[in-house]
């Protein structure tokens, strides 16, 4: 027994030390896995136990347990299942159209230096502006539904996406710019070939800062106004104190925007593994 | 009879603009180089020797006088030129296949035969071994030797060298500079060296020219003996009447 885990802690091993180095990084990774996994059941279980002996009020703060009944009732008649998949939707739309959104504002800027200009203070100011604050607008004009909701998962993206890249944009060495002009690049082939490919990278940095707004704006936005999503499971449950029901809200969002990022994090992988970083 | 040179530098000056200053980094120069010669610039940093050759490329708009390439004058980035930086500058994300392309790309040339023109540059210069891979996964020689092919795949007749060698160690830059004089003399080409390594300039060059002062000017042309010349770079670098040239440059520069 003692001998196959030791086969299996050197497996690939070539020598003697190299085994012993393999052994040592191994035996770290799995105390690393194992102390993770005691926090969360530490948690999850003082949780449980607290709620049951008293010690916090489980009308306020809910238990695993409860959590977990809760979520099998509502899988049961597919309402919870129709809600996340509405705000995943209404994420996913707003991080993609307001990604694209600010590159291509960013891409109009770079090609034309003078509406750079122009632009500047509109840009600080709507980017220094708490794009919450614009909920009622978006209500007013679009109705109190989806466009608003993803209005602001929008808004809350697209300008500091925009700000991003277009430093990004500027950012390029001007060596590779003289180089590639010296070899005839005409300014959209600069743009093309050079620029934009260089700053993948920090697309990439945008993207995954936007999975975090993107959510931000809209949760907001089903606070204010709608009448399903997660979001609004959250404010419904916190209205008529059912706060399992929030806690429930919480873990799937936690879930969902993670699942995002780890998306986004696959992406960066297969987009970036030849440059060294 | 009018002979036509390969690159005409009249009465060349620039000033360099900006909203607080005005700086001018070159006062008039005059120069001119044959079809086929090696010349290279030599001198203290900041005498605008690096705007002489963006300006010959087409990079930045003199700011008087004239500059014409086989007696045309240049207004924007010229076709048969070639331009090499300190920096290779190969692109991280294409193999060395597609990075050697990248001016046949820009200029619309990219055909059968000079992709075939391309590939055979690289077995000429010892990688054919590396089309496949990626800029990081070679050395720093052999980046600056896939950014010389990328330069010559668009067939220049004028190569414009601003520093290539300096930031590759000593080894390197001895192999590179061998390489690159067969390869300008199998093919006559001109070229136009930039470099504060006096050995360096003296060892390749035919002609150089000693720039100084700050704007610069031409002070000096200087031509190289005929035994140095036919001599390959490390030896031309143990040969005796290399030092004695060597110091004389160095003493021109040093003049304030």
């Amino acid at each position: 027994m003692k001998f196959l885990i030791n086969r299996w802690l050197t497996r690939n091993a070539q020598s003697e030390i190299h085994a012993d180095h393999l052994r040592r990084l191994r035996i770290t990774d799995i105390w690393v896995g194992l102390t993770r996994t005691g926090i969360l059941l530490l948690f999850l279980l003082g949780w449980e136990w607290s709620a049951n002996a008293g010690w916090i009020d489980p009308f306020l703060f809910s238990s695993p347990s409860r959590i977990w009944e809760l979520f099998l009732q509502m899988s049961a008649t597919g309402e919870l299942y129709r809600d996340i998949g509405i705000t995943v939707l209404e994420t996913v739309l707003g991080f993609i159209l307001g990604t694209a959104g600010g590159t291509m504002i960013a891409t109009l800027i770079w090609a034309s230096p003078f509406l750079s200009r122009v632009l500047d203070p509109y840009l600080v100011v709507l980017n220094s502006m708490p794009k919450v604050a614009l909920g009622p607008l978006f209500i007013v004009t679009t109705g109190a539904g989806f466009g608003s909701i993803l209005a602001m998962g929008v808004a809350i993206t697209i300008i500091i996406t925009t700000l991003v890249i277009h430093s990004s944009f500027q950012s390029v060495d001007p060596d590779y710019l003289k180089l590639a002009r010296s070899l005839g690049a005409s300014r959209r082939q600069l743009f093309c070939s050079i620029i934009f490919p260089s700053c993948i990278p920090d697309l990439i940095a945008a993207l995954k800062v936007n999975v975090g707004l993107a959510w931000v704006g809209v949760i907001v936005g089903e606070f204010l106004v709608s009448k399903n999503g997660l979001g609004y499971l959250i404010i419904y449950g916190f209205q008529v104190f059912n706060l399992t029901l929030v806690l429930l809200s919480l873990v799937i969002v936690a879930l969902c925007a993670t699942a995002m990022y780890q998306i986004v994090s696959w992406f960066e992988r297969r987009l970036l593994h030849h440059r060294h970083l | 009879m009018q002979t036509t040179f390969a690159i005409e530098v009249d009465r060349v000056s620039k000033t360099y603009l900006s909203k607080r200053d005005q700086v001018e980094a070159l006062n008039p120069v005059s120069f001119r180089v044959q079809s086929g010669e090696f010349v290279s610039l030599v001198g203290s940093s900041g005498c605008g020797k690096s705007t002489v050759l963006s300006l010959i490329a087409g990079l930045i708009p003199a700011t008087s006088g004239e500059i014409r390439l086989w007696g045309e004058r240049v207004t924007r980035p010229p076709r048969g030129i070639g331009y090499m930086l300190q920096q290779d500058c190969l692109l991280d994300w294409r193999t060395v296949k597609k990075n050697i392309l990248l001016g046949l790309e820009f200029q619309g040339l990219k055909n059968r035969k000079t992709i075939a023109h391309a590939r055979f540059l690289l077995r000429e210069l010892g990688l054919a071994h590396t089309s496949e891979q990626y800029p990081s996964q070679l050395s720093g020689g052999m980046r600056q030797r896939v950014a010389l092919v990328r330069t010559l795949a668009l067939q220049p007749d004028i190569l414009l060298l601003d520093e290539p060698f300096s930031a590759l160690d000593y080894q390197n830059k001895l192999h590179l500079e061998e390489l690159l004089i067969n390869v300008l003399k199998k093919r006559r080409m001109t070229a136009l060296l930039v470099t504060h390594d006096l050995e360096e300039a003296l060892a390749c060059s035919d002609r150089i020219l000693i720039m100084g002062g700050q704007p610069g000017d031409i002070r000096r042309s200087l031509e190289v003996p005929e035994e140095l010349r036919k001599a390959k770079p490390l030896h031309a670098r143990g040969l005796p009447s290399f030092r004695p040239l060597f110091n004389e440059i160095w003493k021109e520069i040093e003049k304030p």
